[in-house]
Order: structure tokens, then C-alpha cells, then sequence
């Protein structure tokens, strides 16, 4: 729409240049025209001058007759040159000049010849020549072609005046075509404008009522996440004490199963009951009974270590954090150092480099965090090579990031998940543990609105990153 | 002391019965043979403990001692705890908080309430043992006042 408006535009300026252009060509060839018009009367006149001179030459005699006679001749090749400037590349009066000047040049000729004769003093003879009515005729032969070449002239005026007003009429035409045009596409443009701003204001209004709906579903979804967790915890916490009490009968129970089997073993295994008591009889009581009894406690045992990592798990959900300002290098270089012995046992440092302005979180939470990662690469490194720990800090935003890399046994990449997992290990288990640590961070780190992620290559090492919020957040909501 | 002293009565409030056996033969071999009335829900407990119209004069002149565990399928140990502490005639009665919880807001809360003793059941049974013999010979050292 606008792309008409300006070609229409683009029309009228360039119309206006041609016009212009058009106007000026149009002075010129008027001008020429006229003084075409104005170099015929001169010549005629000074023609007329030339032979009035020498008629009065010839009758009086006088000399003074001849300065009009002298003065003619003398302008006369100027007005010739002027004119034949002035004709310009007309054929058809280029024609008629050319016999206009052969004629004057004969009639200059004539008039030459009887002055001449008369200055002389043949005064008798140039009357003659004047009587031969060869010059009378020269001179109307003039006039005809100089009245010819006017009429030609004033023709070519009219037509030129005519051809104007009709540029300018369709100069004016196309003015106000374009005019209009432009209007018209002022008057669309602008009413696309103001449709557009229109649906701009709407949109924008929409825009505001969705998003204030987003920041209720977000609370919304908030809440229920919190609730949800909640449960999940509450869940756990019950769950764990459920299981703990028939865990305690069967310690219990067994326990006395033993001390009971204590007794029978004293009876059995006394010398003087070696002959009465069967082989069987004593083979249970002596092996098979012992044997089952310390399956049950190892088992029991193994059960209740897992029921007190989920119990701790589920405790340190429900641990209130309390957000304080926490310097993280100093905190990393605090942790590096309740290390240390370890780290120089296994011949090995840990570096550390970068620094982020304080974060506001749960200090306990971080030091948990960062305190299980180092023991892990503690734990897992390599034993051929020296332990080398590189914790790296950066700001990334809202978020700083630490960074734990080392030069350990490394995680194959399909248990990068697994590890995070509860109870689950990878790798060959030579090292205790319950495969509670990574699962420990991970819901920590989660806990306080970060979130940790893992790259590792097998037997090159692995690197944490830690993400934390440079202030805590929960799933009930932002801290303070 | 003007009054002959009367036994004391081990009330033990315990819905596991498992528990409560292996509890009464710790005590027993802590050498303490006092009698012990148990429960296994907390309504029966407190019918015993305050009688059936609530009042607590049920027990004016025992010795009690009771054993409470929190976790009851009909209500929890808390309850039974501020019942007993609220009534006239049962708050001076010593109460052993026995739990497998060892949640700190609900230590907190038992001790909050008047609790005397809380014990953490330990899975470990060396430990378990152990608590319920020790708290054996506390009951035997302990001076349980007359309840009025």
C-alpha cells in the first residue's frame, strides 16, 4: 500500500522534472523563434535603408545620401549570421534563408555596381541599370521570402505555445491523480496505523491478563510441588519408622534364638552326650542353626543401614534451611583442607580458581554437598596416577557455578544416571558405601534450588557442575 | 513414708507385640519383678489409667509407671501423654517414652509435655537390651509417688 504512494510519488516529482526540463527547452526555441522574427524585419529594414541610400545617391548626388546606404551594408552580414543562428536545424527555413541570401547578395551587388557607376561619374549609366527594374525586383523577391519566413516563424510560435499548455494541462492532470493517490494511501496507511495500534493495545492487554494468570499457575504449581514434596518426605519418614519396628523384633527375636541356641549348643557339644546325640542333632545345633541366624542379623543389619540413609534422606528434606550469606571460596578451601591429609596421602592437590560474590543459601546444605563430592574424588581415584582435584567458580547469571573436576576412575556415561539413584553404585565395588552419597547431593543440591550435572569418561576422571541460585530458593517459594 | 509402700505398677502401653514381649524380658532380667499390666491400644490404656468416666480416680493410691510407645493404631502416644499429664491424678506418675521415632521436634514435643524419659528403640539388639536393662535399674532406684 505504501509502495503505491510512493511510486505515485516517484510519478509526480519526476513529471514535475520533466516539465520543468520541458519548460526550459520550450523558452529557448520561443526565443529563438521570436528573434528570428525580429532578424527578418532588421534585414528587411536595413535592405529597405541600402536602397533608399542609393535612390538618393543617385538623384541628388550628395554624398550624405550614402551613410544610410553605408551603415545598411555594413550591419546587413551580421543580421545574416544572427538569423541563420536563430533558424537552428528548421529544413524548411533553412531553405528559404539560403535563397534570402543569395537574393540580398544580388541585390547588395546591384545596389554595389550603380553606386559605384555614380561615384564615377557614369551617373547615366547606373540609371540605366535602375531602369533595367532588375533591382525592384530583386528587392520584392526579398520581401516575399522575408514575409514567408515570418509567417513560418509566427507559425512556429503558436505551436509551441500550443504544445506547452498541454504539457501543462497534463502536468496538471497528473498532479492531481497523484494527489489523490497519495491522499488515498495517506488515508489507508493511516487507518492501518491506527487498526494496528488498536490490536496492539489488545494484544498487549492480553498479553498482561495471561500473564498475571502465569504467575498464579506458577504459584499454584509452586504449592503443589511443596505439598507434594512434603509428602514424599512425609512418606519416607513413615514409611522408615514402619519398617524399623518389625526390624526390631526379628533383631530381637533372633538375638534370643541365639542365646536360646546357646544353651542347646552347651547340652549338645558336653562329651558325656557325645554317644546319646545323632549326628543330625548335632549338626544343626553346632552349624546349621548358627549359619541361619547370622544370615538373618547381616541381612537385618544391611536393612536397617538402608532404612537410616532413607531416613537421614528424608530428615534432611525436612531439615529447615536457614539461608545466610556464604562465601563459596572460602568455604571450598575450608572443605579442601578437612581433606588435605588424605589428599597428600594419595600424593595429590586441589586446586583452586575463579571467584563469585557471596551466595545466600543453606550453609550446612552446601557444605554437605561440596563434602561428599571431594570425598568422592577422594574415594574413586585412580591409583596409578597422582590425585589432581580442580574446583573451579563462575558466575553465570542468576545462577554461580562450582565446577569439581578430577583425574579419578571416571563413570561409564550409561550409569550417569544410576549413580544419582539411591542404593545404586557403578563401577567395581572396592570401596564401602551404601550408594547413598551422589543420591544425598542430588536431593540436597535440589533441595536448595540448584541442580548438579556430570561428565565423566571412564578411567580419565569426572567433573561435577554445581549450579546454585545466588539466593536460595525452595519449592516453597524464594528465601527471605 | 507414714504409709506402707505399695508396688509399683508397670503400665506398658505397646501395640507391637513383639516389642513388648522382648521388653518385659529385659526388664525381667534386669531383675526387676514388678507387675506389668500391658496394652495394646491406647483406649484400653487410658480406660485402665482414668477409668472409664475419664476421671483419673481410677488410679488414686497406685504406683504407676508407664511405658509408652507413640506410634498406637488407634491414636498416638502424644495423646495419651497429655491425657495423662493434664489429670490431676496421673501427672506425678513418671512416663518412659519407649519409640522406634527419633524425630527432634518429637522428642521436643514428649518433653514439652512431661515426659520423663525418652528412649529411642535401637534395632541393634545388643543396644535395645541394653536401654531396657538400664531403665530396669532405674525402676528399681526410681521412688514412685502415690498417685491422688
Amino acid at each position: 500500500m505504501v509502495c503505491v504512494g510512493f511510486v505515485a510519488l516517484l510519478c509526480i516529482v519526476g513529471g514535475t522534472i520533466w516539465l520543468v526540463d520541458r519548460t526550459a527547452r520550450f523558452s529557448e526555441a520561443l526565443q529563438s523563434a521570436r528573434q528570428q522574427s525580429g532578424d527578418l524585419t532588421r534585414i528587411l529594414s536595413l535592405a529597405q535603408d541600402a536602397e533608399t541610400g542609393q535612390r538618393g545617391y543617385l538623384l541628388a548626388g550628395a554624398d550624405s545620401y550614402l551613410t544610410p546606404y553605408r551603415e545598411a551594408t555594413s550591419s546587413l552580414p551580421k543580421a545574416i549570421d544572427d538569423l541563420e543562428r536563430n533558424i537552428g536545424s528548421d529544413a524548411a527555413q533553412h531553405r528559404r534563408f539560403d535563397e534570402l541570401a543569395s537574393v540580398l547578395t544580388k541585390k547588395l551587388a546591384e545596389l554595389e555596381n550603380t553606386v559605384n557607376l555614380a561615384r564615377t561619374g557614369r551617373r547615366d549609366e547606373a540609371v540605366d541599370v535602375l531602369k533595367t527594374d532588375k533591382g525592384r525586383e530583386l528587392m520584392e523577391r526579398l520581401r516575399a521570402i522575408i514575409s514567408d519566413m515570418s509567417a513560418d516563424a509566427d507559425v512556429r510560435v503558436t505551436g509551441l505555445l500550443d504544445d506547452q499548455r498541454g504539457a501543462i494541462a497534463f502536468m496538471k492532470q497528473l498532479a492531481i491523480v497523484g494527489a489523490l493517490v497519495v491522499a488515498a494511501v495517506g488515508a489507508v496507511v493511516f487507518w492501518m496505523v491506527v487498526a494496528y495500534t488498536r490490536q496492539l493495545d489488545r494484544t498487549q492487554f492480553e498479553i498482561q491478563k495471561l500473564n498475571s494468570s502465569l504467575e498464579q499457575r506458577v504459584e499454584e504449581r509452586t504449592a503443589d510441588l511443596a505439598r507434594a514434596n512434603e509428602e514424599i518426605q512425609r512418606f519416607a519418614y513413615i514409611v522408615t519408622h514402619d519398617l524399623r519396628a518389625p526390624l526390631v523384633n526379628i533383631m530381637g527375636f533372633t538375638s534370643e534364638l541365639d542365646a536360646s541356641l546357646e544353651t542347646i549348643r552347651g547340652y549338645v557339644d558336653a562329651p558325656e552326650q557325645a554317644a546319646i546325640v545323632p549326628a543330625e542333632v548335632r549338626n544343626a545345633a553346632l552349624e546349621d542353626l548358627p549359619e541361619a541366624i547370622g544370615f538373618i542379623r547381616s541381612s537385618t543389619r544391611k536393612m536397617d543401614g538402608l532404612i537410616n540413609a532413607i531416613l537421614r534422606l528424608s530428615r534432611e528434606g525436612r531439615r529447615e534451611l536457614k539461608p545466610e550469606r556464604i562465601a563459596l571460596d572460602a568455604l571450598l578451601r575450608s572443605i579442601a583442607d578437612s581433606i588435605q591429609h588424605q589428599v597428600v596421602e594419595a600424593g595429590g592437590e586441589i586446586a583452586i580458581d575463579g571467584r563469585a560474590a557471596p551466595i545466600v543459601t543453606d550453609r550446612l546444605a552446601v557444605e554437605q554437598v561440596f563434602g561428599n563430592l571431594l570425598d568422592n574424588a577422594v574415594k574413586f581415584r585412580r591409583l596409578d596416577t597422582p590425585l589432581d582435584i580442580r574446583i573451579r567458580l563462575q558466575e553465570r547469571g542468576p545462577r554461580v557455578t562450582v565446577t569439581i573436576e578430577d583425574n579419578g576412575r571416571g563413570i561409564a556415561s550409561q550409569d550417569f544416571e544410576r549413580v544419582f539413584d539411591l542404593f545404586r553404585r557403578a563401577g567395581p565395588q572396592d570401596r564401602p558405601g551404601e550408594g547413598m552419597g551422589l543420591a544425598y547431593v542430588r536431593s540436597t543440591v535440589r533441595n536448595i534450588g540448584g541442580e548438579i550435572q556430570l561428565k565423566s569418561e571412564l578411567g580419565r576422571g569426572t567433573t561435577f557442575v554445581v549450579a546454585l541460585p545466588r539466593v536460595m530458593r525452595t519449592a516453597s517459594g524464594v528465601s527471605q | 513414708m507414714k504409709r506402707e509402700a505399695k508396688p509399683v505398677i508397670i503400665v506398658m502401653i505397646e501395640d507391637d507385640e513383639g516389642h513388648a514381649r522382648l521388653i518385659e524380658k529385659n526388664i525381667r532380667r534386669a531383675g526387676v519383678n514388678n507387675e506389668i499390666v500391658p496394652f495394646t491400644t491406647g483406649a484400653e490404656a487410658l480406660t485402665y489409667l482414668l477409668g472409664r468416666d475419664g476421671s483419673g480416680e481410677a488410679s488414686a493410691g497406685r504406683h504407676l509407671l508407664v511405658l509408652l510407645d507413640l506410634n498406637l493404631p488407634d491414636m498416638t502416644g502424644i495423646d495419651i501423654l497429655k491425657k495423662l499429664k493434664d489429670n490431676e491424678h496421673t501427672r506425678r506418675s513418671p512416663v518412659v517414652v519407649l519409640t522406634t521415632t527419633d524425630d527432634s521436634r518429637e522428642i521436643q514435643r514428649c518433653y514439652d509435655l512431661g515426659a520423663n524419659v525418652y528412649i529411642t528403640k535401637p534395632v541393634d539388639y545388643d543396644g535395645f537390651s541394653n536401654a531396657i536393662r538400664q531403665l530396669g535399674l532405674f525402676f528399681a532406684v526410681m521412688q514412685v509417688p502415690e498417685t491422688d
